[in-house]
Parts: structure tokens; sequence; C-alpha cells
């Protein structure tokens, strides 16, 4: 039977079927802990990875994520979406990270060439070597130009292109209005547009 | 419909338009409208070189160990918390018996404790003073006895220099 919760202004939702499971998991059932991290681990650790731009520091920051789902089982109510609830937990961690200056590192292996990153194999036909090499300096481009944008807007950015959420649940996530999430977007995008304009 | 960008009003319109987002029947207003406006078909052919741009950005996959390194940090959490749950299944129905108990085993502990401390004491000989036995060397024992025979003659010659000794 499908449970109702209230979210925002009083208005009530039909409970997502991952707050279901994590209700479960409340319970103790493992199994569905496992399909949620089965469902979200690529998700979060690519936000993540999106977010701090590098990947040893954004897997540890996503099994943070998990391990704090895991712990909070107990307490856990469905009071919003559980990927609400799930990308809250992530953005928190990779500002705090950010904030505390810990990204000094990432920052200059960013600025560095990407030599010693193997180019990602497509995997149809073979691309030629010149083919690879444009399609890696357009990615280092697209990195720079994210990496560029403040913590908050790049976070906004990220949920918005990649995990395709409503205005209303970054709003949520980002603990600010729905208008200023727009705010924040159309201020991204316009530097976005700025710095990859030459891509054309 | 106004231009989003003049009245700066309903820009996500326009972000959600070059995504390919915006629900039908605002698209097709905002498309009439796009098709006459040179800023605002500018912005959505813009919007949609980022909207491209940034899907070629890839993220490296999750390694493949990442779930058991999850787990084992789970499974370290867990004994610590598991621990007292099981005292508390195997005594939790004694729960009700601990209550009074504790507070009269802290008192028969203070009455003890005072008797301990304001009884007298026992003099209590050092330990190992009774079990001492002191060492006699032999030649102390030839030593004493000589002594003894030096004084009984110095006695005797006593006696003969005129004064008769009374134990002789």
């Amino acid at each position: 039977m499908r449970q109702w919760v209230k979210e925002g202004m009083g208005a009530t939702v039909a409970l997502d079927c991952d707050a279901e499971l994590m209700l479960r998991v409340k319970d103790g059932d493992g199994a569905s802990f496992a399909l949620l991290l089965e469902k979200y681990r690529a998700s979060v650790a690519h936000f993540l990875y999106r977010m701090v731009q590098n990947q040893a520091i954004s897997e540890e920051l996503a099994q943070e994520v998990f391990l704090r789902v895991y712990r909070s089982r107990a307490t856990y109510e469905p009071t919003a979406k559980f990927t609400t609830w799930l990308f809250r937990i992530a953005t928190h961690l990779a500002l705090n990270w950010l904030r505390d200056g810990k990204n000094e590192r990432a920052q200059q292996r960013l600025d560095e060439t990407s030599e010693d990153i193997p180019a990602r194999e497509v995997a149809d036909r073979a691309p030629s070597a010149e083919h690879r090499l444009l399609h890696q300096v357009r990615v280092d481009e697209v990195r720079r130009a994210v990496a560029s944008l403040p913590d908050k807007q790049r976070a906004a950015v990220l949920m918005h292109k990649y995990e395709e959420m409503e205005y209303s649940q970054i709003a949520k996530v980002l603990s600010c209005s729905e208008s200023a999430v727009k705010s924040l977007l159309f201020r991204a995008y316009e530097t976005l547009r700025v710095r990859l304009a030459h891509l054309a | 419909m106004d231009c989003p960008i003049k009245t700066q009003e309903n820009t996500d319109w326009l972000l959600d338009y070059a995504a390919g987002r915006l629900q039908d029947d605002r698209a097709a207003q905002l498309e009439r409208h796009v098709e006459m406006c040179q800023a605002c078909a500018h912005f959505v052919e813009a919007q949609q070189l980022v909207w491209s741009a940034l899907e070629q950005w890839e993220p490296e996959p999750v390694s493949l160990d990442f779930d058991r390194r999850l787990y084992g940090r789970i499974d370290q959490a867990k004994p610590s918390s598991r621990l007292p749950r099981i005292l508390r299944r195997a005594f939790g129905p004694l729960q009700s018996l601990w209550r009074p108990v504790v507070p009269l085993a802290a008192a028969c502990l203070l009455i003890v404790a005072g008797v301990v401390l304001h009884a007298p004491r026992a003099v209590i000989a050092p330990r190992g003073s009774q079990a001492r036995v002191e060492k006699i060397e032999p030649e102390q024992v030839e030593r004493t006895l000589d002594d003894m025979q030096m004084l009984r003659e110095l006695e005797v010659t006593l006696d003969q220099g005129g004064h008769p000794s009374k134990s002789m």
C-alpha cells in the first residue's frame, strides 16, 4: 500500500518507492539498502566527482554519503523525496570539502595538462589519435569551465543537467527558494556560455 | 509572449527549452517567440552548445571494490553497536530487579567502608620478625668462651693479691 507524506507547504505527495525502500532499511532489511546503493551509487559518485573533480576524493565522499544514509536509518522519516535527502547529504559533504580548502591539490591537478589521464575508448569504432586528443581537450575545457563556477552554482548546474532535477527539488537540496535556484542557474549557465563559446 | 530576456521573467523557460525539457504548451509558445526574437534565438543556440559540451564530460566509472569497502566500513561500526543490544536483550527482563539492588548495594558498600575505616587497628608485628633466627657463628661462641675464661683468671689473680673472692 502506498504511503503518503507531507511535503513543502502542506502538500501531500505519494511516498516514492525509494523512500519505501529506505523505510524497509529502517526495519532492518539489508537487501533494500543494497538496492538503493545499486540504484544511486553511480549518480552520487559522479555528482561528487564533478563537484570536487578528483576521483579518489569523490569516491571517499560517496562512501561517506552511503555510510551516513545507513547510520541514519533508525531516525529516517520520509518528509521529502529520497533523492532530495540523498543529494542533500552529498552536496553538504562536497560543499564542506570545498570550503575546507582541501581541493588545492585537485585544482592543481586540474590546471595541469591531462596527459596522464587515459582517454576514454569509444565502444563501437576505435577513434583516431587526433579525434581522441580533440575530445580530451574539449572535455578539459568543460571541466575547467565547471570548476570556475562558485560552489553553489556548480552544484545547481550538476543537479539540473545530470540528475535532471526539478527546480523545486534543487531548492530543497540547497536549502533556498525556487527563485534563488533559477537565478543561480541563469548566472551559472551565463558563465558557461561565455567560457565555452569557442567550442562551437 | 513577452521576451524573457528583456523582462528577465521566465528565463527558466529558455533554459528548459534549450534542454528540450519544457512542457509542450509552453514550448510551442516560446518557439513562436524565438522565431521572431534574435536575442532569444542566440540565447537558445548558445545554451544548446553548453548543453552538448556538458554531455561530453563523462566521469570515470566507480571502482569495482566500492561496495566491498563500504560494507567493510559499515561492519567496522557494527560490533560496538551490537554488543549493548545483545546485553539489553539478555538482561532486559531483569532490568526491573536491578533498579532497587543498585542503591542498596551502594549503601552496603558505604557501611562496610565506614566500619573498616573506624575500627581500632590491631598492632601487627612487622612481617618476618618472629621467624628471624640469628645465625651464630662458631667463632663467636669460641670468642665468648675465651672471654669467660679470661674473666675467671682475672678473679683468681685478684684473690692472690689479698682480696678473697666470694664466688670462689
